[in-house]
């Protein structure tokens, strides 16, 4: 039975995470040198760093991740349901909506438009824009799986639907909002009540944006790219619904020694520290899968990106449970050991993930084999320094910055009551890690190269080689 | 393996062929977590109101919409924890009483909050008694490292010749209104006079020398 299969809209998706992660990437290196040297904000409002990050993290976010998520929705979902989308016209009526608003919310943040919560910058006409390219993806989303060939539902699904439905719920009741023009609104709520909720859709957005979908994106690529099943399906079930349940409790480990009232504290930290189970769970599925394998693997560089992904997922869900026990926050909390906490993520697990998607889908989407293997593995060693530089850099900075902030003399005088002597201190790290963020867009960049030499053998024909030695 | 499955395998197979079935667990398994946490507060009292504290003005209103149309709270944080080393660096003056840190009651007119997550300056939640002086805060915006040698700070020279848009100010307190700030139509109505002839700048610095007023122990002379 052959099913006609969209690739035209995948391949879209690939180029407008390509776009989206240079420019997001560019603008984070550029606000990491101005951290270092503040004459690169040049007096100018579109260049200072305030109205900078936010662009950076929303178009890092919303354009580069939920780029790579959509192409692998639109390639994999089809062919695990062994049917179509049930309407390409609606996929790219999505497609143009969805970049039409990343452009908006570029242009919108740089003219100081914004809600100004964390991951929730967008003016109200966005927002609803959002809410309009979002349901149109779900409705075609769920009419494919009502109309599927294939009965059983994949568990790479599972992580997607769970991500449309809960990034609808997120993203609405955090956004509610009344304008007072149009580009101006206030958030219907207020202070802790504000809090609460912002972080409850931050730490989510975490975890329906940077987790459940590039789980899906592991649970397909993976497997496929290996021919090895998932080494336990009972662990996939039990990690699944733990994860989903637990994750949505943890949002006021962002507020802990806050007013917001401590019984919610305590939930979060508790709920935080149980996290670690299900998100090790679905690591070790990822590692243990190639364990099953009686022959060698051989990792090219697509694996490469992949084990990466999966050590750095497995860092940070570490790190984060760790820095959700109080004392452990009292430290970090407000410094730059969160920065290094949230990079870890993002660069080690949502990027590294990504960029296997991008190494897997090119020579599939436009039938050519990749031009260069070699140039895939220097991207993955320029990488994986740009992000330990980043990681280690950060770590260093922010328990250097917590410590000065509480040191006290000998005499029960603050030590460093001066602030701008702990800043200059830290410039150093800050600097290191401006230059892990360079080398990291320059093997991304390398990559990019490669996409285009192998675009241009367009058709040359592509056969997918078997990893496991002797197969 | 196959006759020892546990319940949420079994629970998991009823639903893995039945998508909608699927989707519907999947809701209440996140539904769960958010109704536990969402609303008690908006159902019993999760707030310890304190007298003293005051809506913003007009002019620090507009002063506060400046603030975050810059993205001040992307660098500086607005929540101070009860931690010795932080309330001594954040209350130098001694001027909040025995307990210096934030308390909620001191953020219900603020819609959205604007504690932030990133201290990359200082906490300015007490900036009204760390930094009493309208003069310093001016020069500091327009050149940080004139009053403070070493800081990594941009510059915001344009705020002081950016007007401020009046009838907009008017709008945004109407809308605070209706979300229960206690504005009174006096209270709207002065921001003819607040805001006339004033600046961007002008009306961040009336905001930072909000931050903190209200709570201030009254000094004994
Ligand atoms: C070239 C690579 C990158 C560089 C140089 C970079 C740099 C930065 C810098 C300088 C900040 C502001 C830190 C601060 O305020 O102290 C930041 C924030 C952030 N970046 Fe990146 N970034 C990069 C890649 C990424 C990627 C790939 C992601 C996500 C997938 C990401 C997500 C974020 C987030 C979520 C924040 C906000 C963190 C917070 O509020 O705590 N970044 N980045
Ligand atoms: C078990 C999982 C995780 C837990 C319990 C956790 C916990 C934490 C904690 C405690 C913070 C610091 C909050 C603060 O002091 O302000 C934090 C920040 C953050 N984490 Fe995680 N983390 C986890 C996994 C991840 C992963 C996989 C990512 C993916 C990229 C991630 C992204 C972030 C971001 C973006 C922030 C910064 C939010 C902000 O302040 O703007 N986390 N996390």
């Amino acid at each position: 039975m052959e099913v006609n299969y969209d690739n035209q809209i995948v391949r879209w998706y690939v180029k407008s995470a390509i776009l989206w992660g240079v420019v997001a990437m560019l603008i984070g290196i550029w606000i990491a040198f101005e951290m270092v040297f503040p004459v690169l904000n040049f007096n100018s409002p579109y260049l200072s760093f305030g109205r900078l990050r936010p662009i950076h993290t929303n178009g890092i976010i919303f354009g580069f991740t939920l780029s790579i998520v959509f192409a692998t929705v639109f390639y994999a979902v089809p062919r695990l349901f062994k049917t179509p989308m049930w309407s390409p016209l609606l996929s790219r009526l999505q497609f143009w909506l969805y970049n039409l608003t990343i452009v908006l919310a570029a242009v919108t943040l740089a003219l100081g438009y914004t809600q100004s919560k964390e991951y929730a910058e967008l003016e109200w006409p966005l927002d609803i824009l959002v809410v309009i390219w979002w349901v149109i993806f779900a409705v075609n989303f769920f009419m494919t799986m009502a109309k599927r060939q294939e009965k059983h539902i994949y568990v790479a699904v599972w992580f997607f639907i769970a991500t449309i439905v809960t990034i609808a719920v997120l993203y609405i009741v955090n956004n509610i909002a009344l304008p007072s023009g149009l580009l101006k609104s206030y958030s219907v709520y207020s202070g802790v009540t504000d809090a609460n909720i912002q972080w409850w859709y931050g730490h989510n957005a975490v975890a329906f944006v940077l987790t459940t979908p590039i789980l899906g994106m592991m649970y397909y690529y993976l497997p496929k790219h290996t021919n090895l099943p998932i080494f336990s399906h009972r662990l996939s079930i039990l990690h699944f619904w733990s994860l989903i349940f637990i994750y949505i409790w943890a949002g006021p480990h962002h507020l802990l020694y806050s007013p917001v009232p401590e019984w919610a504290q305590t939930l979060g930290m508790v709920f935080s520290l149980a996290l670690i189970a299900p998100s090790w769970g679905g690591m070790l599925n990822g590692f243990l899968t190639l364990s099953q394998a009686k022959e060698k693997v051989r990792t090219d560089a697509t694996l490469k990106f992949m084990l990466v992904a999966l050590t750095f997922y497995g860092m940070s869900t570490l790190e984060g449970p760790i820095m959700s026990i109080r004392a452990v926050n009292s430290l970090s909390h407000n410094t730059d050991w969160t920065i290094g906490h949230v990079h870890g993520g993002a660069l080690g697990w949502v990027a590294g993930m990504a960029i296997a998607a991008i190494y897997y889908l090119v020579p599939r989407l436009w039938n050519a084999k990749l031009y260069s293997e070699k140039l895939a593995e220097t991207h993955f060693w320029i990488a994986t320094l740009g992000i330990l530089l980043y990681y280690v850099s950060m770590w260093a900075s922010g328990i250097t910055e917590g410590l000065m902030w509480r040191a006290y003399d000998a005499s029960g005088m603050l030590q460093y009551p001066n602030w701008i002597e702990i800043v200059q201190n830290l410039t150093p790290f800050r600097f290191v890690r401006a230059i892990g963020g360079t080398l990291f867009l320059t093997g991304f960049c390398i990559m990019i190269y490669n996409v285009y030499k192998t675009i241009q053998n367009k058709g040359s024909g592509f056969v997918p080689t078997d990893l496991r030695e002797g197969a | 393996m196959e006759n020892q499955k546990n319940f949420y395998e079994k629970l998991n197979e009823k639903v893995e062929s039945k998508g909608f079935a699927f989707t519907v667990l999947v809701t209440v398994a996140i539904l769960i977590g958010t109704l536990v946490e969402l609303p008690p507060f908006f159902l019993t009292k999760q707030v310890e109101p304190i007298e003293s504290v005051k809506p913003y003005n007009a002019l620090e209103l507009a002063g506060r919409d400046v603030y975050q149309k810059e993205g001040c709270f992307n660098c500086h944080t607005q929540m101070i924890r009860p931690f010795k080393w932080e309330t001594d660096r954040f209350d130098p003056n001694k001027a909040y009483g025995p307990d210096p840190y934030s308390k909620a009651g001191e953020y219900v007119y603020d819609h959205p909050f604007l504690w932030g997550s990133k201290r990359t300056g200082p906490d300015l939640a007490h900036e009204a008694s760390i930094r009493p002086s309208a003069a310093w805060h001016k020069k500091h915006l327009i050149n940080p490292r004139e009053t403070s040698p070493g800081s990594i700070m941009p510059a915001y020279p344009w705020l002081f010749e950016n007007e401020l848009d009046i009838e907009q100010t008017k709008a945004n307190m109407r809308a605070l209104r209706a979300l229960g700030v206690p504005y009174t139509d006096e209270d709207i109505a002065a921001a003819d006079k607040l805001l006339k002839g004033k600046t961007e700048g002008d009306a961040v610095i009336a905001y930072l020398l909000k931050l903190g007023r209200d709570t201030m122990v009254q000094e004994e002379e």
